[in-house]
């Protein structure tokens, strides 16, 4: 069983493994979130789910997250 | 060529120099700074986007949308993608604060071999966040001009506008190695071949199309994109050219940072929203569409302009029979073109876009747009719209025609006309809530909950038939979430000014031709026949033929409708379901021009009817159960 973005808590540091939407996964490569680990920043219940990475913070829809796969880095903080 | 050759220096120059940069990173403040007084603000052709113009030297300054890169993904990608194919030269705006994602875009303007020149902007925040940036050493590394600035308080705004002329790009990038993959033959400047590596399909489409495909050898570019690729190998040299010039002191998170993790957060986050949008309410709602629309209606325009201007049309035209329908077009009480329609642009419209435009301006500079979009994306998926959606349905309480303005802001097109069609339906504006509200108190508090519950269900109810039957899909929110400010004054100022004048010389003409319209069907009768043609529905519905009379009065303005209905001798039952049908029925004629204006004629046909429909339908449901 994959991982998926939906379930990450804020605090939490995992790096985007797939995204399926071909133009959002564009997106975030251009972002440079598709680079390494990010942090999940907040998470409002059954919401948007917001990433950070090098002080930019991207906010991702509830739906999208569910579909996106992640692994844990590492060392979580 | 420069303008002493050609005589005349204006903006219609043939150089054109673009400021270009993501979104939020001080494009325009650089662009006022550049700028030499003469400011155009027009709507880019055939989009919702608008650009603005301005003289520079002997070249046109033009201001783009922000984007993060240069491809298609939406209205405003597709803008600033023509603007920078066109432009001679290009300004990049960087936030230094932000260097690791803006050199992304830095970067692919340089493998299409733009001339650029960098401006690295917001040098004072990247301070306070113990950012350090070595400009000559990323000079170096770019091998283009990099000046670092502080547009908004004028610092390096100079020695900018001394080295565009300075402008370049690399001879050659690493982006060629993916040139190889492109057919031998095509015929492509470099910008053209790094967008069709990068898989850009409108390039694609324009590139293979420019040729004669006339041997049916022409191999289909859209196959040839290897975005990813790209995409991931510019990535890397972004981290390069980052790694080498930024250092990066670790700071305590600043007030803005705790602020907006308050707002991010439903505990905290929702009360501030609901103060603040309970503020805006107020401001436009209150203030400006009840306070001030008021004085100006009842006493500039009532009192003084109109006694004044009637008069002075009644001396001036002589009293012949072929003078009567011209004075009717000119001064008749319902929309004369010189009196009440020049009353409804300058005592109402005009304090609404002023006052909404502030609003609008400080809401960006804040920050607080994307935060608010998160904070609402849960609820609003439910009726096939995104969080973005949310500043139309608040605004809309607080004047229709203005939220229908902001639905531009919603993301692609199913979400506008979702969003457009809701607020001419089911959210009554601000001036005729006051009179509505006047009336429910008069009939009792349970009938207020009654109106304010159908009025939700209808919304709900619509909401979900449209997401269900319009063709694709809801876009997902997918938005960056700039860095809280204290917005600045001056900025604010321009901006209000700016969009308020563009938004007049595109609004005037349309409400000029919409008064002469209804005053020609009023003065030809048209009005009488309509309300006899309207008598089986005003039955249907429970209510006498004098309804008519008033929902016709709705078309002119919507609180002509509510106030109406004051002196109409009704029971509660069909007080309450007037009411009801008047707010559900179309709204008043300035939003519908502006529906019309932002959509186009078809689906503000089908709005207009499909509100005809739903209002009656309910009304007749009401009138049954009741
Ligand atoms: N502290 C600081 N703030 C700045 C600077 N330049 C711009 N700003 C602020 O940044 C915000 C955005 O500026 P704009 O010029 O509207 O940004 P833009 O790039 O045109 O934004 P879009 O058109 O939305 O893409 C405003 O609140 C400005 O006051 C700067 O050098 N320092
Ligand atoms: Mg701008």
């Amino acid at each position: 069983m994959t991982e998926v973005l939906a379930d990450t808590a804020p605090g939490e540091s995992v790096s985007l493994e797939r995204v399926p939407d071909e133009d959002v996964r564009a997106r975030l490569l251009r972002l440079g979130f598709l680079d390494g680990a990010v942090e999940c920043r907040h998470r409002v219940r059954k919401g948007p789910i917001v990433l950070r990475r090098n002080g930019t913070e991207m906010a991702l829809g509830a739906d999208l997250a569910a579909e996106i796969e992640i692994s844990h880095a590492e060392a979580d903080r | 060529m420069s303008c002493h050759e050609t005589g005349g220096c204006d903006v219609d120059a043939d150089e054109t120099v673009a400021l270009v940069g993501c979104p939020n990173v001080g494009k325009s403040v650089v662009f006022g700074g550049l700028a030499e007084q003469y400011v155009d603000v027009s709507n880019y052709p055939g989009t919702t986007v608008d650009t603005t113009e301005a003289a520079f030297g002997d070249a046109k300054l033009t201001d783009t949308p922000g984007v993060y890169g240069i491809s298609s993904f939406d209205e405003e990608e597709r803008v600033t993608r023509e603007i920078v194919l066109e432009a001679d030269v290009v300004v990049n705006v960087v936030d230094a604060t932000q260097l690791d994602r803006d050199l992304f875009l830095t970067l692919q303007l340089l493998d299409m071999g733009i001339p650029t020149v960098v401006a690295l902007n917001m040098m004072d925040e990247a301070e306070a966040d113990g950012v350090d940036i070595d400009a000559d050493a990323l000079e170096a590394e770019l091998g283009v001009p990099v000046v670092p600035t502080v547009a908004v308080d004028g610092e390096g705004i100079d020695e900018l506008r001394g080295r565009v002329d300075e402008a370049r790009a690399p001879e050659s990038t690493p982006i060629e190695r993916w040139f190889d993959e492109l057919p031998d033959d095509v015929e492509a400047t470099r910008a053209e071949k790094t967008l069709l590596v990068e898989g850009d399909e409108p390039t694609a489409e324009r590139v293979s199309t420019g040729k004669v495909v006339a041997d049916g050898g022409v191999p289909a570019l859209t196959d040839v994109g290897q975005r990813e690729d790209v995409y991931g190998h510019r990535r890397r040299r972004v981290e390069e050219v980052a790694g080498g010039v930024l250092s990066r002191e670790e700071r305590d998170s600043s007030w803005a940072e705790r602020f907006s993790d308050l707002m991010l957060n439903p505990l905290t986050g929702t009360p501030i929203a609901l103060a603040m949008l309970g503020a805006i309410f107020y401001f436009i709602g209150v203030v400006v569409a009840q306070k001030v629309v008021d004085f100006l209606e009842i006493t500039v325009f009532g009192e003084y302009y109109n006694p004044v201007v009637e008069g002075a049309i009644e001396s001036l035209l002589p009293a012949a029979s072929w003078a009567e329908p011209i004075e009717f077009l000119l001064i008749n009480g319902n929309l004369g073109l010189l009196t009440i329609t020049v009353q409804y642009i300058v005592g109402v419209l005009l304090p609404l876009v002023i006052a909404f435009y502030f609003v609008i301006g400080l809401l960006e500079d804040s920050g607080m747009l994307p935060r608010l979009a998160v904070l609402t994306d849960r609820g609003l998926n439910r009726i096939g719209l995104n969080g973005r959606a949310i500043v139309p349905m608040i605004v809309g309480v607080g004047c229709v025609t203005m939220a229908v303005i902001t639905t531009r802001m919603v993301g692609d097109r199913r979400e506008r006309l979702i969003s457009t069609a809701l607020l001419g339906l089911a959210v009554p504006c601000s001036a005729q809530l006051g009179v509505i509200m006047g009336l429910l108190a008069g009939l009792g508090l349970i009938w207020w909950f009654g109106y304010v519950g159908v009025l939700l269900v209808v919304l709900g109810v619509a909401g979900l038939f449209l997401d269900r039957t319009l063709p694709g899909d809801s876009t997902p929110l997918v938005t960056e979430l700039p860095r809280m400010r204290v917005p600045r004054p001056r900025n604010i100022l321009r901006k209000t000014y700016n969009r308020t004048k563009m938004f007049l010389r595109e609004a005037i003409p349309l409400f000029g031709a919409t008064a002469v319209a209804i005053s020609a069907l009023d003065y030809f009768g048209g009005f009488a026949v309509i309300q006899r043609a309207l008598a089986p529905i005003t039955s249907l519905i429970g209510l006498p033929q004098e309804f008519a009379r008033v929902l016709l009065l709705g078309l002119v303005r919507r609180d002509f409708a509510a106030a109406g209905m004051t002196d109409m001798a009704l029971g509660t039952a069909e007080m309450f379901v007037g009411l009801v049908v008047i707010t559900l029925f179309v709204p008043c004629i300035l939003s519908m021009v502006m529906i019309l204006k932002e959509r186009d004629a078809k689906s503000a046909l089908l709005m207009w009817v499909g509100s005809w429909i739903v209002a009656f339908g309910v009304g007749g449901l009401l009138a049954v159960i009741l």
